[in-house]
């Protein structure tokens, strides 16, 4: 067969965009008036603090918060704390969400394993992770891996029902098309079903980092002695505010970061998509 | 030559079942297309020509009556087979190039002769150069050209076109349409056009088919014995317009209004 082209010709889109610009676009632009509030409220905290609007016991400043953050670094071992946290909240998060996505296909192709299934989640679910603590640690201790196993609960049911619905949601016109390709049972879930599933499934992996986050502080609160969670605990009950502000800031500054970085890992996957950008 | 590509179909019918309601979507519904020949399908909207071409392609095997390819009735879907849909019906999570090699996931090709002709179908259509774009980087044309471009990599015997040129403003249409010709004598594949343009329709076949609603049937083949290439200036492709359009029904419309 002859390839001459009688059609002209078009160049290509430029869908590349050269690093630096998007590198400026991240770091100034629309990311300079995000800054804004958190820079106003700085600001409203030192002066609240400075004229003495709040006692320093309810409300250190920023100053002392930071020296707090300085002491707690070098002469308390903050990061060990910290990397026990991140630790169990990376774990929880990896095993859950595996098994998730795992499950949330087996059960998103075969309507059996969801029968199979669904009862036992269905009433599992409805427990909440902080509920089955307390049970978990009579069984595994205080340490890291009970922790690891309620977080990992947490993470996996967001996840897996978005998974199932993500394959049950897959447009019936591509499975057809899929149908006249001659497409297999596995190339069809390889090339079609599980792609289509992704959007649904990185949504939920999003949600369910901030999730379990949030939840490794309530886990450390009510058992262990470490960690961030068991940190603000402590000093709350030492009446160590300016340490207690120091963990919330860590607290809040991770999740940011961790949303973030799921934000930026969605994106990428899902280049192919193309969305509302505002 | 090839001498596969024959189809045969034989009072076929087809219903749907919309709230317990029964609706005739095709009735009694005989066609012979002969090996290498070149059908347009027309006929109002609604008259079941998707319907009869997923019945043909064998995505639905729910109708009565028989239809046959080579003599033997249509099971399935098969390579033997190809569709363009009448929605482009690219996969957005695969480039251009992926989507159109989809097509050849099962061909018994070596894979570098899958890449060849990939690239070589890429050209034909005029997208080079869009290899690795993402369907929503493409126009509707472009994307409608993907299409047809997947649809004959495979190389089928018999080709399915659902208004595979719907999207295409009026030039990029008639080049298209000389390429489809192209293609259709070099390939000697059996072609079934879908269109609700009838100068394309005249244009392009050995035969034009005239549907009909209420329920889908056929009203009309009309033979176009002009010979290639066509003018559709010329009087006989005039007055074979003017016939088409009386069977669709248009001329007693315009006549009476
Ligand atoms: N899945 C379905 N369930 C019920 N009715 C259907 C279904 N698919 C098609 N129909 C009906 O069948 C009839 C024929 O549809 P079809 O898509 O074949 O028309 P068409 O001739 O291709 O029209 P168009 O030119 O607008 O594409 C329509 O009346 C439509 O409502
Ligand atoms: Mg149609």
């Amino acid at each position: 067969m002859s390839t001459t082209n009688i059609l002209a010709e078009r160049s290509p889109p430029a869908r590349t965009e050269p690093l630096t610009s998007r590198l400026a676009r991240l770091l100034g632009g629309a990311n300079l008036i995000g800054a804004v509030l958190p820079l106003g409220l700085l600001v409203l905290w030192q002066t609240a603090t400075s004229l003495r609007w709040i006692q320093p016991v309810f409300l250190p400043s920023p100053l002392a918060t930071v020296q707090a953050f300085w002491t707690m670094l070098t002469r308390q071992n903050l990061h060990v704390d910290f990397t026990a946290s991140i630790l169990i909240v990376s774990q929880a998060f990896v095993y859950g969400a595996a098994l998730a996505v795992a499950l949330g296909i087996a059960a998103g192709l075969s309507r059996n394993v969801e029968r199979f299934l669904g009862p036992t989640f269905d009433t599992i679910r409805h427990i909440p992770g902080i509920a089955w603590l307390p049970l978990i640690v009579l069984w595994l201790g205080i340490g890291a891996p009970a922790k690891v196993l309620v977080i990992a609960k947490s993470v996996f049911f967001p996840v897996f029902l978005n998974t199932l619905q993500g394959i049950r949601d897959v447009e019936k016109r591509y499975i057809e098309l899929a149908d006249v390709l001659t497409l297999t049972r596995w190339q069809l879930v390889r090339k079609v079903i599980l792609p289509a599933a992704v959007p649904s499934i990185m949504v939920s992996l999003r949600y369910s980092a901030g999730v379990a986050w949030a939840l490794v502080v309530v886990a450390e609160g009510l058992s262990g002695l470490e960690g961030i969670g068991y940190l603000i605990f402590r000093a709350q009950g030492l009446l160590l505010t300016d340490q207690l502000v120091v963990c919330m800031v860590i607290i809040g500054a991770v999740g940011f970061t961790i949303d973030r970085a799921m934000l930026a890992l969605q994106r990428y996957v899902l280049r192919w998509k193309q969305g509302f950008e505002g | 030559m090839n001498q596969r590509g024959s189809l045969d179909i034989r009072n076929v019918g087809k219903h749907y079942e919309v709230d317990g309601q029964r609706l005739d979507v095709l009735d009694d519904v005989d066609l012979k297309v002969e090996p290498g020949s070149f059908i347009s399908l027309v006929g109002p909207s609604g008259c079941g020509k998707s319907t009869l071409l997923r019945l043909i392609v064998g995505l639905d095997d729910e109708y009565s009556g028989e239809i046959l390819l080579d003599g033997r009735r249509v099971s399935g879907t098969s390579l033997d087979r190809g569709i363009v849909f009448q929605d482009h019906r690219l996969l957005p999570w695969l480039t251009l190039e992926e989507n159109i090699g989809l097509a050849l996931l099962n061909a018994e090709l070596p894979e570098d002769e899958k890449r060849r002709t990939v690239a070589e179908h890429i050209a034909l259509v005029g997208l080079k150069g869009f290899e690795t774009a993402y369907p929503h980087q493409l126009s509707g044309g472009m994307a409608q050209r993907a299409a047809i471009a997947r649809g004959l990599v495979g190389r089928p015997e018999i080709l399915l076109l659902d208004e595979p040129l719907g999207a295409l403003d009026a030039l990029t249409r008639v080049r298209l349409q000389e390429e489809i010709l192209r293609i259709w004598r070099a390939e000697k594949v059996t072609m079934i056009l879908v269109t609700h343009d009838v100068d394309e329709a005249i244009y392009l076949s050995d035969r034009v088919v005239v549907m009909n609603t209420g329920p889908g049937r056929i009203v009309r083949e009309l033979d176009v014995d002009l010979p290639q290439p066509r003018d559709r200036a010329t009087h006989a492709f005039v007055d074979l317009k003017r016939q088409v359009l009386e069977h669709m029904g248009e001329y007693v419309h315009a006549e009476a209004a």
